[in-house]
């Protein structure tokens, strides 16, 4: 009997059964949040959907020459902002003008195309701010060749903003979830903590301080949380990189699946997970406090 | 050695009992008695180092267990084991899950180590295939004794009992006096509080000595046995 009792994993010593439903409670939780926080963070919020919407156009001179065109796209998809840089000749710019207004073909009457070539810039996502689409519109607009940039100053400032209380408000309603989810727990650990009283008041007669289970208990809240978001999350990126494949329009909104690879992806899921063992153990903490002062 | 000196306690209060010497020397089997409401329960408390007394202290092999360091009174509560008069609180439980936690505080019991002293343990104070039984289902008695033979899945080098005798009932009393004069045997120490003695361990055991309201008997060794069935 000289051994140090070990008190790892209490709970499921002493209440298997009500952990075990509360372990998959959290896990399916965990599966939720994991799919959440993996599509905000390949997202952006909402900054995918406004990037993919969102194209800044350099109409160029009229005489500038396709192989100039191209030459400019090619620049301009080096700029760091910049997604992808498409040169569209005059041609193809009089193709899509009566894909948008058929019936107006009456315009090229005389045989010459009205329309000049352009460039169509498109931002990453990561980078659609007003910043740096001056400075993309700033670095096309110095140009000889360019006649115009239309980039949509005067409204784009407010389409970001409102892009930004949208990210705000999806993050905010994560937050929330967390929130709930802590409380619960929290409600939960002091259930247990309750329920468990007696065997507590057991051990403590036996020579086991209050300090050391609250201790070993938390410690092993926090470890099951980690674990379980940590499996949860990867749980619901496999199931998002698989639709993400399914159903390749969701591409548009939530991102390509070979971003939950990205090392800052799987960097944002550990801290998540790390995030949750902290929460798990202060649940745990605050549970045994109030039960034991018999606060709610 | 478990020594209380000048112990005193004030409840409700008044004094209930003041300047007690108690010394319970080890490898024996002890027996308080004492009237009801006299503190027999509260002694025990307090000789386990649950319970701070209001005057004198408690010496553990010559250590102070209220004045001395903390971790000596966590070691000293580790190695007792106790079995309480009342279990209200383990109702929800089966006998099982009494011996589970008991391996638990006491560290060290492997779960087949545990599941085979626990059989055995079951079957020692008549209880056999009684571990998947809910201890709300179960007798006064038959809640002591499965207690009991938790208590010492632990091996616990000093087992307090608190009304076990009189509450695990006379059919149970040849198999305690057995099993107290056993454990005496391999070196443990057993301290009892009960309202009163039976007649035949009284007389095997002889005067007992007054302190206070409480008489303490010690209950022969293997040696000393009386001729014929105790109880």
């Amino acid at each position: 009997m000289s051994e140090r009792p070990s008190l790892w994993w209490i709970d499921w010593r002493l209440s298997p059964g009500s952990l075990v439903r509360e372990t998959i409670g959290r896990f399916l939780l965990f599966c939720l949040l994991g799919f959440g926080l993996l599509s905000l963070l390949l997202s952006g919020g909402v900054s995918r959907i406004l990037a993919d919407r969102y194209a800044i156009t350099a109409v160029l001179r009229a005489e500038v020459p396709s192989g100039e065109g191209e030459g400019l796209a090619r620049k301009a998809a080096a700029l760091p902002p910049v997604r992808s840089a498409t040169y569209r000749d005059p041609e193809a710019a009089w193709k899509e003008f009566l894909r948008a207004y058929p019936g107006l073909d009456p315009l090229r009457g005389t045989g010459e195309n009205p329309l000049p070539g352009y460039i169509e810039i498109r931002i990453r996502p990561d980078r659609l701010t007003v910043e740096d689409v001056e400075l993309v519109a700033s670095a096309l607009g110095a140009v000889s060749q360019v006649e115009q940039v239309l980039a949509g100053e005067d409204w784009l400032p407010r389409l970001l903003r409102a892009g930004r209380l949208a990210s705000w408000a999806c993050w905010g309603i994560f937050g929330a979830f967390l929130a709930g989810f802590f409380l619960v727990g929290r409600l939960q650990e002091r259930a247990r903590a309750v329920a468990l009283a007696g065997d507590f008041a057991f051990l403590a007669e036996r020579g086991i301080s209050a300090g050391r289970l609250a201790f070993l208990r938390a410690a092993g809240a926090a470890l099951a949380g980690f674990l379980l978001a940590a499996v949860g999350t990867a749980a619901s990126g496999g199931v998002l990189f698989l639709s993400l494949r399914k159903f390749p329009f969701l591409e548009r909104v939530v991102g390509s699946p070979a971003d939950l690879l990205l090392p800052r992806t799987i960097a944002s899921a550990v801290l998540f997970s790390i995030g949750v063992a902290m929460l798990c153990g202060a649940a745990s903490l605050l549970g045994w406090s109030s039960a034991r002062s018999g606060r709610k | 050695m478990i020594e209380g000196f000048r112990l005193g306690v004030y409840s409700r209060g008044t004094t209930l009992w003041d300047g007690l010497d108690f010394a319970f020397g080890d490898a024996a089997a002890w027996f308080v008695t004492g009237p009801p409401s006299s503190g027999k329960t509260l002694l025990l408390s307090i000789l386990r180092g649950e319970r701070r007394p209001d005057a004198g202290d408690v010496l553990v092999s010559g250590e102070s267990l209220y004045r001395g360091n903390a971790a000596l009174a966590r070691a000293w509560r580790a190695s007792c084991g106790y079995i309480p008069e009342q279990t209200v609180a383990d109702a929800r439980l089966t006998v099982g899950d009494l011996f589970r936690r008991s391996a638990l505080a006491g560290g060290g019991v492997r779960e087949s180590e545990r599941k085979e002293r626990t059989d055995r343990l079951l079957g020692m104070v008549g209880l056999q295939g009684a571990s998947a039984w809910r201890i709300s289902e179960l007798s006064i008695s038959e809640r002591l004794r499965a207690c009991l033979a938790a208590e010492l899945l632990r091996g616990p080098k000093v087992l307090f009992c608190d009304g076990l005798v009189a509450g695990a009932g006379v059919p149970s009393w040849e198999m305690l006096w057995g099993l107290f004069r056993a454990l005496a045997r391999e070196g443990n120490t057993v301290i009892l509080a009960e309202r009163r003695i039976p007649e035949r361990w009284a007389l095997a055991s002889g005067d007992p000595c007054p302190v206070g309201p409480f008489r303490v008997y010690r209950l022969p060794g293997p040696a000393a046995e009386p001729k014929g069935e105790p109880g």
